[in-house]
């Protein structure tokens, strides 16, 4: 009886087995990966912290509209309008006004603001870790692989990078590349991609150094897999999970480091990222004048963005660390 | 011997602050902008008078040294930096780079370095008993908030603090738990005298938040850190010769445990002082706290390149110098470890 339950209950968690046209693609890979997810409980917090996000910014672009300053119900575009657009409005908390987060100092909706404002920080952060990690990825190969002076170069110049304050360099950079009324948000995303790629690079390159001299390496080799082959076809597949951790972390070191330039008045203060929000509180010392409404909704989104972001780093060091998965 | 590894780590700090040198000199200057006249130009916009602001701005510049060739104006900052002169601002008049830094670094850094070892030594205490009691499932539970929060940024959650101990009491008591900024009552003193009780508890009163705020999130880290290497310790061979050997509880947790793992909490102490460096500048911000956060916020929003090109170089230089002395203390701590060269 009990037996019968229990298989009946995996037989409705394994209800894609019975799909006809399953790819060997999904039976070796990602049928394991989906059963490991499920005992990998910090990294379901995390996605899950992910996709009560992305539900949030989903719905509300669907469903959220806004009345524009010419009087018209506007969807998806009017809730940009509206988080941009001064709407000459009183700063109010009045959750049945109309503004379900109340409007800030220069009349904009706050909740739109959020809602407009969390994929513009994530855009950032992505952007800048796709660049930090691709960069560090090509410099780890390039350290481990040629080896001698290239390797020692490298490896100083990343190691004499690390005691310098990351923040006060991109500070340096933006306020170079400042075009008087602040960058875009593509722009930052640059910058910030200046200082992301020794991280990765660090992580990247010791883990090459380790899986060169793994024996299906020295198999690929010894059977005449050109250089390229070997690093694409058995190196690349055993780093990914090490490339993706340092993806996660460069991502939460990205939105941190953009939050941070931002905060100094450095970012996009026309776009409503989370970060010039953040800027805007600070500017006005919103606290103070007692505007805490302003202020929750960005940190309490930031604060969900950067728990997620570690615990999906976390669950990540775990399959990259077989070691730890026994502890838990 | 311990001589060389000294000579290679000394070589490797002079070449961080030569990079930080060269970055904060070359990075301002790929825009090509000019301060000066952009602000004479908005000044003259304000006022509705627009002559001569391309002289006065060329004259300025004259002055400045910037109209020299970039080669000319390098070597000239590369001495000036290394004799420890920053340089002019160039749009506080009346005071040199040197002396807004003098008023504002001490705060910075008696910030910064109490705040960042009080978090490393309760933090590291913390894993360390939370590993060594490891039954005691309480501890666990009680550090896993504080495991949350150290994916915060600091100044993220001074935020929060400001809004929950600052406007929250307000609002709930009526009364002000926590002032909400500064570094010090402004009507205890005029300028800052230590010796005066009266200004020591107000500034401890006003470091408080900015502190807590740096203080709380870096714990788990550490914790979580110690905790690891706890374990790694517990396992190894000798600890089970102490036991058996029926050493007390505390000899074997203190001598044994703690000083076999800390090692690679103060390598982890000497990779994030810049991350930290950066998180105080901007809880400084937050807090308006007179240290260098607040300086650069200003020198931000006048372009003013030189001041921002001090402040850059003064705290990277500052973070230089208290990685390689946690570097030398290294040999001191872990005699295990020869350093031949290798």
């Amino acid at each position: 009886m009990e037996q019968a339950q229990t298989s009946a209950s995996v037989a409705s968690m394994d209800w894609w087995r019975t799909l006809p046209d399953r790819s060997d693609f999904v039976r070796d890979r990602a049928v394991p990966i989906f059963r490991y997810l499920r005992r990998n409980r910090l990294m379901i917090i995390g996605l899950g912290a992910f996709a009560a996000l992305g539900l949030f910014v989903g719905i509300s672009y669907l469903f959220y509209s806004q009345v524009d300053l010419l009087g018209e119900e506007q969807g998806v575009n009017g809730l940009v309008r509206a988080a941009s657009v001064q709407a000459n409005q009183r700063p109010s908390w009045n959750p049945w006004s109309g503004f379900p987060l109340g409007t800030d100092v220069q009349g904009r909706d706050i909740y739109a603001a959020v809602v407009v404002g969390i994929p513009l920080s994530l855009r950032i952060g992505v952007i800048a870790a796709a660049i930090g990690v691709g960069v560090g990825m090509v410099l780890a190969f390039v350290a481990a692989y040629v080896g001698g002076v290239i390797d020692a170069v490298i490896r100083t110049i990343v190691d004499s990078l690390i005691p310098i304050p990351g923040l006060l360099v991109l500070v340096l950079v933006a306020t170079s590349l400042n075009p008087g009324q602040g960058l875009t948000v593509d722009q930052l995303a640059f910058v910030i991609a200046v200082l992301a790629w020794p991280g990765p690079a660090r992580v990247i390159r010791s883990q090459v150094l380790v899986i060169r001299e793994r024996g299906y390496v020295e198999m690929a080799r010894m059977s005449g897999t050109s250089a390229l082959g070997i690093i694409f076809k058995e190196m690349m597949p055993n780093l990914a999970p090490y490339a993706l951790a340092s993806f996660v972390a460069a991502t939460s070191g990205s939105i941190l480091a953009s939050i941070g330039v931002e905060s100094l008045g450095l970012g996009p203060l026309d776009s409503p990222t989370l970060g010039s929000m953040i800027y805007w509180n600070i500017f006005t010392s919103s606290v103070l004048l007692g505007l805490w409404y302003w202020l929750l909704p960005p940190i309490i989104v930031l604060i969900v963005l950067f728990v997620g972001l570690f615990m999906i780093s976390a669950g990540l060091d775990e399959v990259a660390n077989p070691r730890l998965r026994r502890r838990v | 011997m311990p001589s060389k590894y000294i000579v290679g780590r000394v070589g490797m700090f002079f070449l961080t602050i030569f990079l930080a040198s060269t970055l904060v000199f070359f990075l301002p200057r790929l825009s090509g902008r000019d301060p000066f006249r952009e602000k004479l130009f908005e000044e003259a916009q304000r006022g509705g008078y627009l002559e001569d602001v391309d002289e006065i701005a060329a004259a300025l510049n004259e002055r400045y040294g910037f109209d020299r060739p970039l080669w000319q104006q390098y070597v000239s900052y590369l001495g000036e930096i290394a004799r420890f002169d920053l340089g002019t601002s160039q749009f506080t008049f009346s005071k040199s780079n040197n002396q807004l830094l003098a008023e504002t670094l001490g705060w910075t850094i008696g910030l910064t370095f109490i705040s960042a070892m009080v978090a490393f030594f309760i933090g590291t205490g913390m894993g360390a008993i939370m590993e060594w009691r490891r039954q005691n499932t309480g501890l666990l539970a009680a550090m896993a908030p504080f495991l949350m929060m150290s994916a915060v940024p600091y100044f993220i959650f001074g935020l929060v603090l400001l809004t929950v101990f600052w406007f929250s009491w307000l609002q709930a008591f009526d009364w002000e738990l926590f002032p909400p900024y500064g570094a010090y009552d402004p009507t205890v003193e005029e300028w800052p005298d230590w010796s005066d009780f009266r200004f020591l508890g107000s500034a401890v009163w006003h470091a408080t938040l900015p502190a807590l705020s740096i203080v709380l999130v870096s714990l788990g880290g550490w914790a979580m850190g110690m905790r690891g290497m706890m374990v790694t310790t517990k396992g190894e061979d000798y600890m089970l010769q102490a036991e058996a050997k029926g050493l007390p509880d505390n000899v074997r947790f203190y001598r044994y445990a703690i000083r076999n793992s800390l090692l690679p909490q103060l390598t982890g102490l000497a990779l994030q002082i810049g991350l930290i460096v950066s998180g105080v500048v901007l809880v400084e911000i937050v807090f308006t706290y007179p240290g260098v956060g607040g300086l650069l916020v200003q020198s931000i929003r006048n372009s003013d390149y030189p001041l921002i090109q001090g402040i850059v170089f003064v705290l990277a230089f500052c973070t230089a110098v208290t990685t390689l002395l946690l570097d030398m203390i290294y040999p001191l701590i872990d005699p295990r470890i020869s350093y031949s060269g290798n």
